[in-house]
C-alpha cells in the first residue's frame, strides 16, 4: 500500500536446450516481467520455436470458429476447468472434429447463402420482363433482327423515328422510367443502341427460360429449401456449441498459452549454446523463482539478482489490499506511477465514495446506485467491469449513510417555508423517523445556516487536501532529487498555502463566523470552545488588521494571524530562493500563482454546489409535479398515476445525472487538485510473463 | 414615488439576487465556451487514442472551476445582505 511493490532485477543463464523448459517454468510460475533485450556481439534475439508457427495458424483458425459461434473467451462462464495434459491429449482430435463438423458446416451455410443471392438477383431480372408480358422465347433467339430489353429513362419513339420506321417498340412505363422491348432489323442494331443510350438504356439480360411463372415459383422453392437448410444447419451448429463451447474455449487458452511460450526467444539473448533472459520479480518471489527455476532444470540454469542503480527503471506492480484494489483503475486511468513515485490509490478509495455521497447525499438515490450495481454485478463478469461496479457499490452506500445526515429520500422532506407532506410523497413517515432530532435531519443543505456550514466545512477539506498533496509531493520530489529540492519545490509552496489557510480563517475568526457556527451546531460549538475559538469577537473589530488602513488594528490581530505572517514571510523567501536563480527578477511576479491555489481550495465548493442542484430538483419534482397534474386533470386517480410516472421519469433523469456529475466531478478533484501536487507518472506496467488461466489448471 | 413603492432593504436584495443570477449564468456560459474547445480536442485525441480517456475528461471538466467560483460570489450575494 502507498509504495508500488519492490522489485528486483534478475537474470537466467543457461544452455539453450533448456530454454523451453525454462518458457513452461516461467509462464506457469506467472512473475516475471521479462525485458525486451538489445543484441550485442555475441548475443541475438532468438527464434521462435519451432512449432510456433504450425500453433498461430492453428489458434488462428479456431479463433475465426470462435468468433462465427459468437463464443468470447473473455466473457464465457465455464463450469469446470481442464487439466493442461487432458486438452494436449485430445487436442489433435479435437481440431480435425472442427474442422470436419463446424468448418464443413459454415463452408455450406456460406454456399447456400450464396446460391440464394444468385437466385435472388435472378427474380430482379424476371419480374420486370414479366411486366413487360412478352414470353421470353420472343426475346431472344432471331437472326435478322435485332432485341433491345432494358430499363429506359425517357420515351425514345420520336428519336428511333429518325433512324427508320421499321422497328417496333413496346413499352410500359414503370418507376423511375420505362420499361422496354424493341425490335429492329439488324444493320440498324448500332444506331439504335447509340440513340437508346441517350435515353439511359440499361440492358435487361433475357433469361433462357420457358415462362417466367413457371421458373419464379422454380427460384422460390428452392430459395426456401435452402433457407430451411441453413436454418437446419445453425441448429446444429448451436448444438455444437452448446457440447463443445467448454473444450473451445480451454483448447484456446491452451494453444495462447503454447503460443507465448514459443515466443519466449523472442525476447531472450542467445549464442551458440547459451540464452541469457533479463527482467524483474516482485522481491517477496524472487527465492520462489529461483528454486523452482533451478529445480526443474536440475540446477543447469542460473538466476541471478542484478545489484546496482538500475531500480528506476522497474516496472511498477501497484499492490493493494482487496477493496482498494477496484480504485486502482482510475489511478491508472489518470497514470501509472513511476516506480519510486508514492501511490495515492488508498487516498482516492477513502475520499473518492465520500466525496461522491457528500454530493449526492439521498437514501433513495444511494439504494437504486447500490442494487443496480450488484445487480449488474452478477451479469457483467470481467475484470474491469467488477472493479468499476464495486466502486459504484461503496460510492452507493456511502451516499445512504450523507442521505440519512442530510435527512433526503429522493428529495428533501424540510424546505424552510413547506410543509413536509407538501414537498415530499411521504414527508410525513421521513419527518417521524427523524423524532429523535425533532422531526429535523441531523444536517439541513437546503436551508440557509446548513449551506453556510457545509461551505465552511468543504473549503477546510480543500484546505487539508491541498496540504497534503503538497505533502506527499515533498516526499516524491525527496526522494528522487533531494532534500534542498524538495524544500523549494514543495515545502515552500505548503507554507505558503498553510499561511494563506490561516489567514482566511482568521479573517473567518472576527467576522464570527466559528460563533454563529457554534451557536447553530452545538456539537461544532463545543469542539471551537475547546480549541479556543468559541469567543464572540464583536462587530468594531477590523476584519483585516492593516496598520494605517484600519482603524484600531490592533484589537483585530488573532492567533492565525500571528502564525500565518511569519509563514507567508517563509514561504515567500523560499519561494524567491527556488525562483530567481531560475528566471532572473521577473521570477518575483509569479508569486500570483499562490492564487491558484487559493482557487483550488474554492474549487471544493463543488462538492456542496453539484449536490445542492440535484437536491433541488429533486424538491422541484416532488413538489410541482403532484399539483400541476391535479390542476390540470380533473379525475384525482387519473392525476395520481400520471403524476408518479412523471416523477419516476424525472427522478431517473435527476439519478442519471446524479451518478455521472458526482462521479466525474469527485475524479476531478483528485486528479486536477490533488494529483497534481505530487503525481508525475509515466511508469511502466508489470507484465508478467504467462497469464491468467480460466478454464486449465496445471499442477 | 420609488420610495413609496419599495423599501430600500427590498431594493438590495432584488439586486442582490439578480446579481447573483448574473454570477452563476454568466460564468455558466463562459465555462461553456471554454470547454467546447477543449471538449472537441480530446474527443479527437481518445478516437486516435483510447488511453487518453481520463487525460482527456481531466482537461475538459478544468474550466468548471469558473461556475463554482460564480456560485460561491452568488453565495456571497444571498447571504451576506
Amino acid at each position: 500500500m502507498f509504495k508500488p511493490a519492490k522489485m528486483a532485477k534478475v537474470t537466467l543463464v543457461g544452455p539453450k536446450d533448456y530454454l523451453e523448459q525454462v518458457s513452461k517454468t516461467l509462464h506457469k510460475l506467472n512473475l516475471m516481467h521479462i525485458e525486451d533485450p538489445v543484441e550485442e556481439d555475441y548475443f541475438k534475439i532468438g527464434e521462435p520455436l519451432k512449432k510456433a508457427s504450425t500453433i498461430s495458424r492453428t489458434l488462428v483458425q479456431l479463433r475465426s470458429l470462435l468468433s462465427y459461434l459468437k463464443l468470447e473467451p473473455e466473457t464465457y462462464d465455464a463450469k469446470r476447468r481442464y487439466k493442461a495434459e487432458e486438452i494436449a491429449a485430445q487436442l489433435d482430435k479435437k481440431l480435425e472434429q472442427y474442422r470436419e463438423e463446424i468448418e464443413a458446416k459454415i463452408e455450406e451455410i456460406r454456399v447456400l447463402t450464396e446460391r440464394n443471392r444468385v437466385l435472388e438477383d435472378e427474380i430482379k431480372v424476371i419480374e420486370p420482363l414479366k411486366e413487360l408480358g412478352i414470353p421470353p422465347k420472343l426475346l431472344r433467339g432471331y437472326i435478322a433482327i435485332k432485341c433491345f430489353v432494358g430499363m429506359l429513362k425517357a420515351d425514345p419513339t420520336e428519336r428511333l423515328k429518325e433512324i427508320t420506321d421499321q422497328f417496333e417498340i413496346f413499352l410500359k412505363e414503370v418507376k423511375g422510367g420505362y420499361l422496354a422491348a424493341v425490335f429492329v432489323k439488324v444493320e440498324y442494331s448500332d444506331d439504335f443502341l447509340i440513340a437508346l443510350q441517350e435515353h439511359g438504356f440499361s440492358e435487361l439480360a433475357v433469361p433462357e427460360i420457358e415462362d417466367y411463372d413457371v421458373r419464379l415459383s422454380e427460384i422460390n422453392s428452392e430459395i426456401e429449401s435452402n433457407e430451411a437448410k441453413i436454418k437446419s444447419l445453425e441448429e446444429e451448429l448451436e448444438e455444437i456449441k452448446a457440447r463443445e463451447a467448454e473444450v473451445m474455449v480451454a483448447i484456446e487458452e491452451y494453444l495462447s498459452m503454447e503460443m507465448d511460450r514459443s515466443e519466449l526467444p523472442l525476447k531472450t539473448l542467445v549464442s551458440k549454446y547459451a540464452f541469457v533472459l533479463t527482467g524483474y520479480v516482485p522481491e517477496k518471489k524472487v527465492n520462489e523463482l529461483k528454486s523452482v527455476v533451478e529445480s526443474q532444470t536440475n540446477g543447469r540454469v542460473a538466476v541471478d539478482i542484478v545489484e546496482g542503480k538500475s531500480e528506476s527503471e522497474s516496472p511498477t506492480l501497484l499492490e493493494n489490499p482487496k477493496g482498494i484494489r477496484n480504485f486502482e483503475l482510475f489511478t491508472n486511468l489518470f497514470s501509472i506511477p513511476k516506480y519510486k513515485e508514492f501511490d495515492p490509490t488508498p487516498i482516492m478509495a477513502v475520499f473518492f465514495p465520500i466525496f461522491f455521497g457528500m454530493m449526492l447525499g439521498d437514501i433513495g438515490y444511494g439504494l437504486l446506485i447500490t442494487v443496480l450495481s450488484l445487480y449488474l454485478k452478477r451479469i457483467f463478469k470481467t475484470e474491469g467491469w467488477q472493479g468499476l461496479l464495486n466502486i459504484a457499490l461503496y460510492s452507493g452506500i456511502v451516499s445512504i449513510i450523507f442521505g440519512f445526515i442530510y435527512g433526503e429520500f429522493f428529495g428533501p422532506f424540510t424546505v424552510p417555508g413547506y410543509k413536509p407532506p407538501e414537498i415530499h410523497f411521504i414527508g410525513v413517515a421521513l419527518q417521524s423517523i427523524y423524532e429523535f432530532n425533532h422531526g429535523h435531519p441531523l444536517f439541513d443543505r437546503v436551508e440557509e445556516m446548513g449551506v453556510k456550514v457545509l461551505l465552511f466545512t468543504v473549503l477546510v477539506i480543500g484546505m487539508f487536501k491541498i496540504l497534503w498533496g503538497f505533502a506527499i509531493g515533498f516526499r516524491n520530489v525527496y526522494v528522487e532529487h533531494g532534500l534542498k529540492a524538495a524544500i523549494l519545490e514543495k515545502a515552500s509552496w505548503f507554507i505558503g498555502v498553510l499561511g494563506m489557510a490561516l489567514l482566511i480563517l482568521g479573517f473567518a475568526y472576527n467576522v464570527n463566523v466559528f460563533y454563529h457556527l457554534g451557536e447553530e451546531y452545538p456539537i461544532l460549538g463545543q469542539v471551537f470552545q475547546a480549541v479556543g475559538l468559541g469567543a464572540e469577537v464583536g462587530e468594531n473589530i477590523p476584519p483585516l488588521p492593516l496598520p494605517g488602513i484600519a482603524e484600531g488594528w490592533e484589537a483585530g490581530v488573532n492567533n492565525f494571524y500571528k502564525i500565518a505572517v511569519p509563514l507567508i514571510v517563509i514561504w515567500f523567501i523560499l519561494f524567491l530562493m527556488e525562483e530567481i536563480p531560475k528566471m532572473g527578477a521577473m521570477g518575483v511576479v509569479m508569486a500570483v500563482e499562490i492564487l491558484t491555489w487559493f482557487g483550488q481550495i474554492l474549487s471544493y465548493a463543488r462538492l456542496l454546489a453539484i449536490g445542492l442542484s440535484s437536491v433541488y430538483i429533486a424538491f422541484v419534482v416532488n413538489y410541482v409535479v403532484p399539483k400541476l397534474m391535479h390542476t390540470f386533470i380533473p379525475i384525482p386517480i387519473v392525476a395520481g398515476v400520471v403524476a408518479a410516472v412523471l416523477m419516476v421519469v424525472a427522478h431517473g433523469v435527476n439519478l442519471l445525472l446524479g451518478i455521472l456529475d458526482p462521479g466525474l466531478q469527485s475524479l476531478r478533484l483528485h486528479y486536477v487538485e490533488f494529483f497534481t501536487k505530487f503525481f508525475e507518472g509515466g511508469g511502466r506496467v508489470f507484465t508478467p510473463f504467462g497469464r491468467k488461466k480460466k478454464f486449465i489448471e496445471e499442477e | 414615488m420609488a420610495e413609496a413603492l419599495i423599501s430600500d432593504e427590498a431594493f438590495i436584495k432584488g439586486c442582490a439576487a439578480i446579481g447573483a443570477g448574473l454570477a452563476v449564468g454568466l460564468a455558466g456560459i463562459g465555462a461553456g465556451a471554454g470547454e467546447s474547445g477543449i471538449g472537441a480536442a480530446a474527443v479527437g485525441a481518445i478516437a486516435e487514442d483510447r488511453g487518453f480517456l481520463g487525460l482527456g475528461l481531466l482537461f475538459t471538466v478544468i474550466p468548471e472551476t469558473i461556475v463554482i467560483f460564480g456560485l460561491v460570489i452568488s453565495f456571497i450575494l444571498m447571504f451576506a445582505f
